[in-house]
This record gives C-alpha cells, structure tokens and sequence, in this order.
C-alpha cells in the first residue's frame, strides 16, 4: 500500500506536484501516467525518500520510507536504470545491495535467470545496453522479495520481446498479492499492461480509475488519454 | 554492520581502488627502501642500536607520506564516483540514512587506510632492519611509537578528509582540488608568509610531519595528535550535516 497526501513539491521556479492525492492498492498493477514533465519521477523520488515534499506526505505501508529498517525487504524501486557503476559485474552489483540489508546473496543467482541476465551476471555493467540496465535494475528491485513494488518507465529501452516479457512478469508479480505502481508517459503501454489508472498533469491528478472505467464512449483509450490532458492544460 | 559490509563489497568489486592501493603501496615501499638505504650508509659506526632503530623507523614513514594522496583520491571517489554515476540514489533506497551511508564509508576507508600503512610500514621495517644489521637495531624503542602512531593517524586522516570532501563538493575534480590545496598548496605558501608558520600549525600537514620527525618540533606531541584528530573527524562532521540536505 502506498499513500500520497496532498502532497506538493514546488521547484524555484515551477510547481513540480501540485497538491496530489491518491493511494496504491496491492494485487494489481496500477499504471501511473502522464506526459513528460507531469511530476512521475519527482512523485516516486519523494516516496522514496530521496526528495523532500514542499508540503503534505508519502507513505508505505502507513510509514514514511525513512523510517524503514531494511526497506529492500518491502519495496522494490526501480529509477534511472543507467545509474549504476559501470566498473561492477552485474552479480557484483546485487551483491553490495542484498549485504546492505542483511538479504541473502542465494538469491542473486536465481534473479539474474529470472530477469534473462544469466549469461551477462559475470559481465561488467559498463558494457550494458539500457535494456539490460532495466533488466538488472528489475533484479535489484526484487531483490529483498518486496511487497510494493515502484518502478519508473521501466519498458525504456526495451526490444519488443523485452516489453512483452516485462508485461508478464509485472502481472505475475501483482496476481501474487504485490503493490505495483508502473509509470509511464505512453498510453498505449499502460492500456495493455495496467489494471488502474493514475494520470496527472502539471503535477495535478486528472484522473484515477480502472482501465475499463477510463475510457468515454466511442473513444480510443489513447484518444481519451489525449483529452483529459488538453483538458488540463486549459 | 550491513551498512559498512555493503561498503566494503562496493569499495573491493572496483578494479580502480586496486589500482589506487597497489599504486600507493608500492611506490611507497619503493622510496622507503631508497630512503633507507640511502640514510643507513650515511651512519657513522658509532651509532647506537636504539639510535639505529628509530632511524629505520623513521625512514619507513617517508613512504606512508606518499601513499596519502592516492588513499585520499580513493576516499573522495568513494562517495563523488556515486554522485557522477547517480548510484547514490541506489544506495540511498537501501539505507534511508545518510549518516550511516557516510559513517559506514569512513569505517572501511579508515579500515584500508590503516591496512596501507602497515603494508608499507611492516616490510620497509624488516628491510631496514636487514640492511642495518651490523648496527644491531633493537626492535621498536618508545620513541618509535610517536611515529608510528602518528603516521598511521596522518594516512587515515587524509583518507577521511578525501571522503569528507567528496560528501561535501558531491565532484570529484573540485574535492581532490580541494585537498591538494588544503594538504601541499596552502603549507607551502604559508611558509612564505608572514605568521605563516603559526598557521601551518593548525593545519594537518606540519602536525604530521613533526610526529613523524621529518620537521623540527614546534608544538607538544599530544598537542599535534590532537590537531591531527581534529582534522580527521571535523570535516567528516560537516559532511554529515551537508547531507542532511536531500536531492
Ligand atoms: N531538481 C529539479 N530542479 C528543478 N526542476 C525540476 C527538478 N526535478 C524535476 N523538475 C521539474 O519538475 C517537473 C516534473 O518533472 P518529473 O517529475 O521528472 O516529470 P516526469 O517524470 O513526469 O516526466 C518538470 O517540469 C521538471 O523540469
Ligand atoms: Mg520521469
């Protein structure tokens, strides 16, 4: 479960969140979604606790993320998959990240199968493609076996059949009981993947609701995603 | 604990800390056996063993003062190679704290910086006990532990004064300029000031050298010490506080 209130994060210039509300709930993907600039990442970073909100709260599991002992063990958090140490073997990576909070290292090998980095675990991540980086930051996000997952536009760089296995993969994850929240700024993706959806604009909630319930009559969902947005900016 | 082995892991999985110590380490060794060498065949044959000994000593801590500068380079890429990369936010995700991400680093970078200067000091000792057999050195005379502790403190202060900065300036070109500047720039052109040399005392650099005889005694041993200390724990303070700030 993850809770946002009222949350707002105001940059010097611009208001980043403004005012943003919503609650994740577990057993389905929840697509969070809006267009370049709608304040996804700012949103995911302050649940983390890498941002600090202008004003209001985010929680997990009813505490702020701070406050988590071992917080790998309940919440997997993929952000910019390229930010990692190239130096480092892929293995060498899971490894820092599962001794951090005390996660048994028997795990890694079996995740690299799962995410398809089995032959490329011994490389160094420096010679990574994106997709690969996503696949390995998907690693990391499972490591701790997490019950909310947060992952911020993780088919970048993915081949067709990478999108397609990510998509299963996530499903599974949420048909085991998992909280997932997925964004991304393209609503064809969310339209094949997400079970609820999330949108905001400029930092403001447009919409939440089921996927079935998004769409209006003798619309398209892309077409319907199109209007609620130009709807905003007006 | 999970904190400072999940430092250690990062810290060991890198080749450039192996190439940062195997280069500190050896070129150390290099100048301390040259220096050894070098001032063993200057003795005159009345020198004594105690005498003989304590210049042995002495001698080895020339190569820890070397081996500083790449240990210092490490401490502040340790933390400023995350910030570049964006890593840190990994790091972060897994201990919320920042203190204890930054105490965590300090405890393996003093750990390794103290391992450095007994693989300097260690082999450079034997060697020079070796070379200067005929002047029958006794083991280790009490003066000798004011060197030594002095020069372990010196390597590991600058190890953490690295890591401080690194925290502190989040770049690694502006951190190690920073201490460049602080460690060899400023001493130096203080000696050329007037009261330079008053300011040089509070500075880490001479309390170092004069625990380590390289200098004339300009201020109580426990009063260097304590310089010394200061420096190692004082910015690592102020880091903390700088990261306290998020984003
Ligand atoms: N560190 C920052 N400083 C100033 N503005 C920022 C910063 N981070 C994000 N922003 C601004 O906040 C807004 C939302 O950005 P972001 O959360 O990255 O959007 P999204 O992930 O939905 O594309 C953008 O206008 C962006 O320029
Ligand atoms: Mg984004």
């Amino acid at each position: 479960m993850i809770e946002v209130i009222g949350l707002t994060r105001r940059f010097r210039r611009s208001v980043a969140i403004d005012d943003l509300s919503f609650t994740v709930a577990p057993g389905k993907i929840t697509g969070f979604l809006g267009p370049n600039g709608a304040g996804k990442t700012t949103t995911m970073r302050i649940i983390l606790g890498l941002d600090r909100p202008t004003s209001g709260r985010a929680t997990v599991n009813g505490v702020p993320y701070r406050t988590l002992d071992k917080p790998l063990t309940q919440v997997g958090a993929l952000l910019d998959a390229s930010a990692v140490q190239g130096g480092r073997r892929a293995e060498q990576h899971l490894q820092w990240l599962a001794r951090a909070n005390g996660i048994s290292q028997t795990r890694i090998g079996w995740l690299l199968e799962l995410v398809g980095l089995n032959k490329a675990g011994r490389k160094r991540v420096g010679g990574f493609s994106l997709g690969m980086k996503q696949r390995l930051g998907l690693a990391a996000a499972l490591l701790g076996d997490p019950e909310i997952l947060l992952l911020d536009e993780p088919l970048n760089g993915l081949d067709p059949e990478g999108i397609r296995w990510m998509r299963g993969l996530l499903k599974s994850l949420a048909a085991e009981g998992r909280t997932v929240l997925v964004s991304s700024h393209l609503m064809h993706e969310m339209a094949v993947t997400a079970d609820h959806l999330i949108v905001i604009g400029q930092g403001r909630l447009l919409a939440d609701t089921e996927i079935t319930q998004f769409v209006r009559p003798g619309m398209s969902l892309e077409d319907t995603f199109m209007k609620v947005i130009e709807g905003s900016a007006s | 604990m999970n904190a400072v082995a999940a430092e250690w892991i990062k810290l060991r999985t890198l080749r450039s800390t192996w190439w940062a110590l195997g280069a500190g380490v050896l070129t150390a060794l290099a100048l301390t056996a040259l220096g050894a060498s070098t001032v063993i065949s200057r003795w005159d044959l009345g020198q004594t063993g105690e005498h003989a000994s304590m210049g042995i000593i002495v001698a080895v801590y020339v190569g820890v003062v070397l081996a500083q500068l790449p240990l210092g380079m490490l401490g502040t890429l340790t933390i400023s190679s995350e910030y570049t990369s964006g890593m840190i936010h990994t790091t972060f995700v897994a201990t919320p704290s920042r203190t204890r991400v930054l105490l965590a680093k300090a405890s393996v970078l003093g750990g390794i910086a103290i391992a450095v200067s007994l693989l300097i000091a260690i082999p450079g000792y034997l060697y020079g006990q070796a070379v200067a057999s005929g002047f029958d050195p006794t083991p280790l005379p009490a003066a000798a532990w004011t060197v030594v502790g002095g020069g372990t403190l010196m390597i590991v202060m600058t190890t953490l004064l690295g890591l401080a900065f690194g925290a502190i300036f989040r770049n690694g070109v502006v951190a190690i300029s920073m201490l460049v500047v602080l460690l060899v720039l400023v001493p130096f052109v203080g000696r050329m000031l007037p009261g330079g040399e008053v300011v040089n005392r509070i500075l880490p650099g001479y309390p170092a050298l004069q625990l380590i005889e390289q200098v004339p005694d300009t201020m109580p041993d426990a009063a260097a010490f304590a310089v010394l200390g200061t420096w190692a724990v004082a910015p690592l303070l102020i880091a903390v506080l700088a990261n306290k700030r998020v984003t």
